[in-house]
């Protein structure tokens, strides 16, 4: 057997090492002769090795890269025949730089989840180890949180006992074999970092036989039903096959909104997301919550709800045989100012009309055109 | 290079192992017999030996070169209370059902324990994950063995006598050493699932009656 000397040490990058290996015990007799170094199991080019006295190799290693991995490098001392003899791991790398951009968000008020970044010049070599501390303000007691990972790598969740009205100071350690580092302390109030979840039972639905509308309507979100006096909604939609999202923003303290100036016959996706603005008093917009899931609605496609035949880009047929039948009576009736501007305002009333009479009932029973429905004369 | 010690204080670690909960007594109204659990157990030993050879990998990776060569022998020097799966096949094929399954029982428990002391602090959070998912696997693997033989009626092994489940820690050992301990470790986890597959294959043999007035349902089990 032999002994390798130093064991395991930590090394900053571009540093250099001296080692040792010395051979004793069985079996007896054993000298230096014929052993050599291997690293991360490439032999070392002889030049770096020399015979120190009878039963010590030592080898000169300068201007050191950092580690391969974290576990360390492998530095290992061989017998002539390959077998192992001895072995040390070495820990090359930097100490951890300041982490930066600590942020943080509270759910419902009850946790506080904080995310931050490690320090920007990459990588340290070497493996840190990173703490989120905080403390209220004012009382002293520092505390660790302990739930790491949550979001990321760099993250931490503290799940209970947090106060409201006092301010925390937070901070996040990074340590490492070569060093510490801390970052700078993040006052924050957690009144000022609340979400929430998406608003729940969002519904999709048509505005009567309206073309170009869909309605939209939501629950505020039930775990801040009774703090959420000023909360603020952003509904996104888009067409099914498109990747570009309209936002609605502004969308205060109401759980319905009409969306206007739609396709007719598309289908659209809805989401719609909340902002515990203004809970407690606070003055700030709290953190927007995830989007709600995708609900899906279709607008009608023009001509009415019932067109029997799909697939027609618009009223086509209604309107072909609406041209025959103008034209005859303007051939055979009364009326000679019947134009197709006529037949459109008609239409228009038509759409009015059903509006106020279907509100958000959608499709207008099967069956029926829309043209046979018409103001009695 | 003498101190093995860690070895042996994991060792009254697996004192712990010993107190594992009761196993039910299987039902044995018109019940098939032992022959579903011993399928069902050889059924995860090749489920984990699935399971080890992508954990082995990336542990292996995370050691480093020379670690993670394919014919890496390193001296096996410290992992001497290691179980040994390597047996002679006379002596192997000899064994009775009862030593059979107590000598994959012991092996399990002990590898459990050693497993569990891995505490590699610089290891990844991912490969602290799959260390602790694999160890879930092996306690699995643990109770469906105790679940055979109290099936067949022979006692679960008793713990060391004497020994407490305390645990110190001994004198620093280096991390080179400890990197060839963690080695060994994976190499004799993944021999000793590859001959319990065959343990189990052996009993799943005998446990069938030569003619075919019985059938037992032999199912394959999900899990």
């Amino acid at each position: 057997t032999a002994v390798i000397s130093p064991q395991d040490p930590t090394l900053l990058i571009g540093s250099s090492l001296l080692a040792t290996c010395s051979v004793h015990g069985d079996p007896p007799g054993a000298t230096a002769e014929g052993l050599y170094w291997t690293l991360n199991g490439r032999r070392l080019p002889p030049e770096l090795s020399r015979v120190l006295n009878a039963s010590t190799l030592a080898l000169a290693l300068a201007n050191l890269n950092g580690s391969r991995q974290q576990s360390g490098d492998n530095l290992v001392c061989h017998a002539r025949d390959g077998s192992i003899l001895a072995g040390s791991c070495l820990y090359v790398g930097l100490p951890p730089e300041k982490p930066v951009n600590i942020s943080c968000w509270s759910k419902n008020m009850k946790d506080l989840t904080c995310r931050w970044t490690p320090g920007a010049h990459g990588e340290t070599f070497l493996h840190t180890n990173y703490s989120l501390k905080y403390k209220l303000r004012w009382y002293g007691q520092d505390n660790t949180c302990e739930e790491y990972h949550t979001v990321g790598p760099y993250s931490c969740h503290i799940p209970k006992d947090l106060a409201l009205f006092t301010p925390y100071e937070i901070w996040v350690e990074a340590t490492n074999r070569l060093g510490s580092a801390r970052s700078d302390v993040l006052t924050l109030d957690i009144l000022d970092v609340v979400t929430t979840d998406p608003p729940p039972d969002v519904h999709v639905s048509r505005v009567g036989g309206l073309e170009d509308q869909l309605s939209v309507r939501w629950v505020s979100p039930p775990a801040l039903k009774d703090f959420l006096f000023q909360a603020k909604y952003q509904i996104r939609y888009r067409v099914e096959d498109s990747v570009d999202w309209k936002v609605v923003d502004d969308v205060s303290n109401q759980t319905s909104c009409r969306l206007a100036g739609l396709k007719p016959g598309t289908v659209y996706f809805v989401q719609v997301r909340c902002n515990p603005f203004g809970i407690y008093g606070s003055k700030k917009a709290g953190i927007w919550s995830e989007w709600s899931h995708p609900t899906a609605a279709s607008t009608p496609r023009s001509g009415g709800a019932c067109e029997p035949r799909g697939g027609e880009p618009s009223s086509g047929p209604v309107r072909r045989e609406l041209k025959q039948f103008l034209g005859w009576l303007k051939k055979h009736a009364y009326c000679s100012n019947l134009s197709f501007r006529l037949y459109d305002q008609w239409r228009a009333w038509m759409q009015k009309s059903h509006k106020t009479r279907n509100q958000d009932e959608g499709i207008l029973p099967s069956g029926r055109r829309g043209t046979t429905r018409g103001p009695a004369r | 290079m003498d101190d093995w010690d860690s070895w042996g204080m994991l060792a009254c670690l697996c004192t712990v192992l010993w107190h594992l909960p009761a196993v039910p007594a299987l039902n044995r109204t018109g019940d098939p017999g032992p022959g579903p659990s011993i399928q069902k157990t050889y059924d995860l030993t090749r489920y984990l030996e699935h399971q080890l050879r992508s954990l082995a990998g990336t542990y292996l990776n995370y050691l480093g070169p020379p670690f993670n060569e394919p014919d890496f022998n390193p001296p096996r020097l410290g992992a001497e209370t290691l179980p040994r799966a390597t047996v002679d096949l006379e002596v192997w094929r000899s064994l009775n059902d009862r030593l059979r399954l107590t000598q994959n029982y012991e092996a399990y428990s002990h590898l459990l324990c050693y497993l569990r002391g891995l505490n590699r602090q610089a290891a990844t959070a991912e490969l602290r994950r799959s260390l602790a998912h694999f160890c879930t696997s092996l306690q699995g693997l643990l109770g469906s063995i105790a679940g055979v033989m109290a099936a067949l009626g022979y006692p679960l092994p008793q713990p060391l006598p004497g020994t407490e489940p305390t645990w110190t820690p001994g004198p620093a050992h280096s991390d080179f050493l400890q990197k060839m301990d963690d080695f060994w470790l994976l190499k004799e986890l993944q021999t000793w699932l590859w001959r319990s597959a065959k343990d189990f294959n052996r009993l799943k043999k005998k446990m069938q009656p030569p003619a075919a007035a019985v059938t037992l349902h032999l199912g394959a089990h999900g899990f």
